[in-house]
C-alpha cells in the first residue's frame, strides 16, 4: 500500500495522495451487488408501495368527488362517463354558494367551532390537571366517570339531551329571568347556549378522550416543576397559568385542533340542538342535504325523469356539497398538521 | 433530646397534612367544571333516558295541552326487545344482531390496531416524503368523522333506491368507497381457497379487504398515539440492541411491542368505544332510528341500555385480556 501511494505537494498548504484504488466496476459491485443492499432496496420499496396504496385509499374518495362536483345532468346520461366529466360546469358549486347560503353558514360554523374549541382546550387542559396532579378522595372514581361519558355515545341519549335542554332550569330562575327577557321559548335548546354548556363543564364530543390526553400529558410533568414555583411565591392557579400551560403547548395545539375539526364536521349536535333554527351551520341539514331550487330545475329539464340519473345527480349534489365543508378545514390543516403530529410527539403520552 | 425530635416530627406531620388538604381542595376546584356538568346536565340526562326505558310514552294531543306521557311499566320494554325482530326476511332478533355485530366489530377492532400501529413504526422510520405521508395519513382524523360519513351513508342510500340499474355511473366512487370491488376483482376467495384456507378465514379477510377504506378511515386517532409512543421509546435502547447483534424483527417483538403495550392498551380502549358508538354499525343505526329520535321513544331507550350493557361487558374482557400483556417500564418516581 505504502508503496503504491504516492504524494505530492499541490500548493503551500495542500498535498494530494495518489493510490492505486480498485477499478469502479469492481467497487460497484462490492457496493451494490451484496445482499444487505438487497434487502434495504426490497425494504424501501415495500414500504413506498404500501404507503402510496393506503394514500390512495384515503385520497380516492376526495378525488372521486372533486372530479364529480363538476359534472353536469347531461353527464350522467352519457354512458362513457365515469370519473371525468365530458360536460364540465361549475354550477353546482356556484349555486350551492349563493342559493344554499354557503358563506353565512360558513361564518356561522367558524364561530361556533372556534368558540367550541378554545373552551374546550382551556377547560379540558384544567380538568385534565386536577386529575392528574392532586389526590383526593374520589380522584379515580371521578375519572371513572369521565371515561363513561365517553363510553355512553350521546345520540342514543338525544331526546333526553332536547327534552333537557327544553325545560333546562335551576328552581325556576331561569325561566322567570332569562328566558323571558331573550324570548327563548323553547328553553336553551335552538341556541348556541348547549355548546356552551357542555364545551364548559367537558362533556362536549369525545371531551373524555381530551381529558385524558391532558391526565396523561400532565402525568409526565416532574412534580418538583410545581414545588419550585410554590417555593417562589405563586399560588395553584397562578403556577397552573404561568408554568404548567406555557408547558403543554404542544398538546394544547393537538387538542385545539382535534376539537376544532370535530365541531366542524360534527353534524349530530348541529341538527339536534339548532334544528330548524335562523342560525344556519355548513353541517345543518338545511345547507348540505337541501338541494338547491335552480339545480332541481336544470336537472328535471335535462334528465326528464330519469330515476338512476337524477339519485345519482342528487347524491353528486351532496357530496360537492360536503366538499365545501371540509375544503377550508383541509386547507386549515395543511398549514397546521405539522403543529399537530409535532404536539403528540412532544406530547409525553409514551409515559402512561 | 428524644422529645425534641418527636416535636419536630410532630409538627412536621401536621403541616404536610394541611398541605394535602389544600391540595385535596385546590384538585376538587380544578375538577369542578366536570363535575358541575354531571350534575347539571349529564345525570339529568341519564336518568331521564333510563327512565324512557321504564316507561310508556304517549303523546297528548294539541288540544289537550300538547306535551307527551310517560306512564311507568317496568321492565316491559326490555321484555320485548328481547322479542324484537329486526330483520323480517331472515327472522334475526335484536339479540342476535347485537352477538353479530359484536363478532365483525371485534374483527375490525384488531384489524384497526395492528394497522395502526404497522403504519406508525413505519411512518417513524426515515424516508422520502415522510412529512407528506404523514399529512396524509391524518387527513381521516380531521376531516374523516361527522358529515362526510353521514354524506357517504345519504347518498349510498338515495343510489341504492334508484330503481334500475346503476351502470351509469359507479356507485361505489360516488358514495366514497368503491373498493369492494377489489375483493372481487383480485378474486381472494379463490387465491386462499387454492391454497388451502378454510372458507371462515376467507370470508373474513375478504370483508376486510373490501373494508379497507372504513377501517383505515377509523385507525387516524390510534396511529397518532401510537406515533407518540414509538417516538418516546428512546434511541439508547435500540442502539445497545444493535450492538448486541439484534435484527428488525427481533427488536420489534423484544423491544417496540413490550414498549408500546401500554399504547397497545389505551388504543384497544378508545378502538372498542368508537366502534361499539359510531354511528356505522348496524345496532347504533338500528338504536337511533331514521328520524334522528328527537322524540322520547322507550324501545330505543331500552335497546341503547341493553346494547350498553353488553359493551361495557365486551370492553371489562378487552381491559382484563390487554392488561395482562400489558409491560410498564418501571420509573423511579412510581
Amino acid at each position: 500500500m505504502n508503496s503504491q501511494t504516492k504524494i505530492t505537494k499541490e500548493s503551500k498548504n495542500k498535498i494530494r495522495a495518489d493510490f492505486d484504488r480498485a477499478p469502479l466496476s469492481e467497487r460497484l459491485k462490492a457496493k451494490y451487488l451484496n445482499t444487505f443492499f438487497y434487502k434495504k432496496v426490497i425494504s424501501y420499496l415495500f414500504r413506498f408501495l404500501l404507503l402510496l396504496g393506503i394514500s390512495y385509499v384515503i385520497l380516492y374518495p376526495f378525488a372521486s368527488k372533486i372530479m364529480q362536483s363538476i359534472f353536469s345532468p347531461a353527464d350522467l346520461l352519457q354512458t362513457d362517463v365515469l370519473l371525468v366529466s365530458k360536460y364540465p360546469t361549475l354550477d353546482t358549486y356556484q349555486y350551492l354558494i349563493t342559493e344554499n347560503g354557503y358563506l353565512e353558514a360558513l361564518l356561522n360554523t367558524g364561530v361556533l367551532s372556534l368558540m367550541c374549541a378554545v373552551i374546550q382546550t382551556f377547560i379540558c387542559a384544567f380538568i385534565g390537571y386536577g386529575f392528574a396532579k392532586f389526590k383526593f378522595k374520589g380522584n379515580s372514581f371521578i375519572f371513572g366517570l369521565v371515561l363513561f361519558t365517553l363510553l355512553v355515545p350521546h345520540k342514543v341519549l338525544a331526546s333526553a339531551f332536547v327534552q333537557h335542554f327544553v325545560n333546562f332550569d335551576f328552581l325556576g330562575i331561569l325561566e322567570s329571568t332569562l328566558y323571558k327577557w331573550l324570548d327563548w321559548k323553547t328553553g336553551l335548546h335552538g341556541t348556541y347556549a348547549p355548546f356552551v354548556l357542555m364545551s364548559a363543564t367537558g362533556l362536549g364530543f369525545k371531551n373524555g378522550l381530551f381529558i385524558l390526553l391532558f391526565r396523561q400529558f400532565y402525568r409526565g410533568i416532574p412534580d418538583e416543576l410545581e414545588e419550585a414555583s410554590y417555593v417562589d411565591g405563586y399560588g395553584t392557579f397562578k403556577t397552573f397559568f404561568r408554568i404548567i400551560l406555557p408547558c403543554s403547548v404542544p398538546m394544547l395545539i393537538t387538542v385545539f385542533v382535534l376539537s376544532f375539526s370535530w365541531q366542524w364536521t360534527d353534524i349530530f349536535y348541529t341538527n339536534l340542538f339548532l334544528p330548524n333554527s335562523d342560525t344556519v351551520l355548513l353541517t345543518s341539514n338545511a345547507f348540505w342535504s337541501a338541494m338547491p331550487a335552480t339545480l332541481k330545475e336544470i336537472s328535471e329539464t335535462v334528465l326528464l325523469g330519469n330515476l338512476t340519473a337524477t339519485n345519482s345527480y342528487s347524491a353528486i349534489v351532496m357530496n360537492t356539497a360536503g366538499m365545501l365543508v371540509v375544503a377550508p378545514l383541509v386547507v386549515l390543516y395543511l398549514f397546521c398538521q405539522r403543529y399537530l403530529i409535532q404536539g403528540i410527539e412532544h406530547s409525553g403520552f409514551g409515559g402512561v | 433530646m428524644n422529645t425534641t425530635v418527636d416535636t419536630k416530627n410532630k409538627t412536621k406531620k401536621r403541616k404536610r397534612a394541611s398541605l394535602n388538604t389544600r391540595k385535596a381542595r385546590m384538585g376538587w376546584i380544578f375538577v369542578l367544571p366536570f363535575v358541575l356538568g354531571l350534575i347539571l346536565v349529564y345525570i339529568p340526562v341519564i336518568i331521564e333516558s333510563i327512565s324512557y326505558s321504564l316507561a310508556e310514552y304517549n303523546t297528548i294531543s294539541a288540544i289537550q295541552g300538547g306535551g307527551y306521557t310517560l306512564t311507568w311499566v317496568g321492565l316491559d320494554n326490555f321484555k320485548e326487545v328481547f322479542k324484537l325482530v329486526v330483520d323480517s326476511k331472515t327472522g334475526e332478533t335484536f339479540i342476535e344482531m347485537m352477538v353479530t355485530d359484536l363478532g365483525q366489530q371485534a374483527i375490525d377492532i384488531v384489524a384497526i390496531l395492528m394497522l395502526s400501529l404497522f403504519i406508525a413504526v413505519l411512518l417513524n422510520q426515515k424516508m422520502v416524503g415522510r412529512a407528506a405521508f404523514r399529512a396524509i395519513f391524518f387527513i381521516p382524523v380531521v376531516v374523516g368523522a361527522g358529515i362526510m360519513t353521514k354524506i357517504d351513508a345519504t347518498s349510498a342510500t338515495i343510489l341504492s333506491t334508484a330503481s334500475g340499474m346503476l351502470e351509469e355511473i359507479d356507485t361505489g366512487s360516488v358514495a366514497g368507497g368503491g373498493f369492494g370491488g377489489i375483493a372481487s376483482a383480485m378474486d381472494i376467495g379463490a387465491m386462499f381457497e387454492s391454497l388451502g384456507f378454510g372458507g371462515e378465514l376467507v370470508t373474513i379477510v375478504s370483508d376486510l379487504v373490501g373494508n379497507i377504506m372504513n377501517i383505515v378511515n377509523r385507525s387516524g386517532v390510534q396511529m397518532l398515539i401510537f406515533l407518540a409512543g414509538v417516538q418516546s421509546i428512546s434511541p439508547s435502547i435500540y442502539e445497545s440492541c444493535q450492538v448486541e447483534g439484534a435484527s428488525a424483527w427481533e427488536i420489534f417483538w423484544k423491544i417496540t411491542l413490550p414498549m408500546l403495550s401500554p399504547m397497545i392498551l389505551a388504543n384497544a380502549i378508545y378502538t372498542v368505544v368508537d366502534a361499539f358508538t359510531s354511528e356505522g354499525n348496524k345496532v347504533m343505526a338500528s338504536i337511533i332510528g331514521e328520524n334522528g329520535a328527537i322524540s322520547p321513544d322507550p324501545i330505543a331507550a331500552a335497546k341503547a341500555w341493553l346494547y350498553f350493557a353488553m359493551v361495557a361487558v365486551a370492553l371489562m374482557a378487552v381491559m382484563g385480556i390487554c392488561s395482562t400483556f400489558v409491560f410498564y417500564q418501571r420509573r423511579n418516581d412510581k
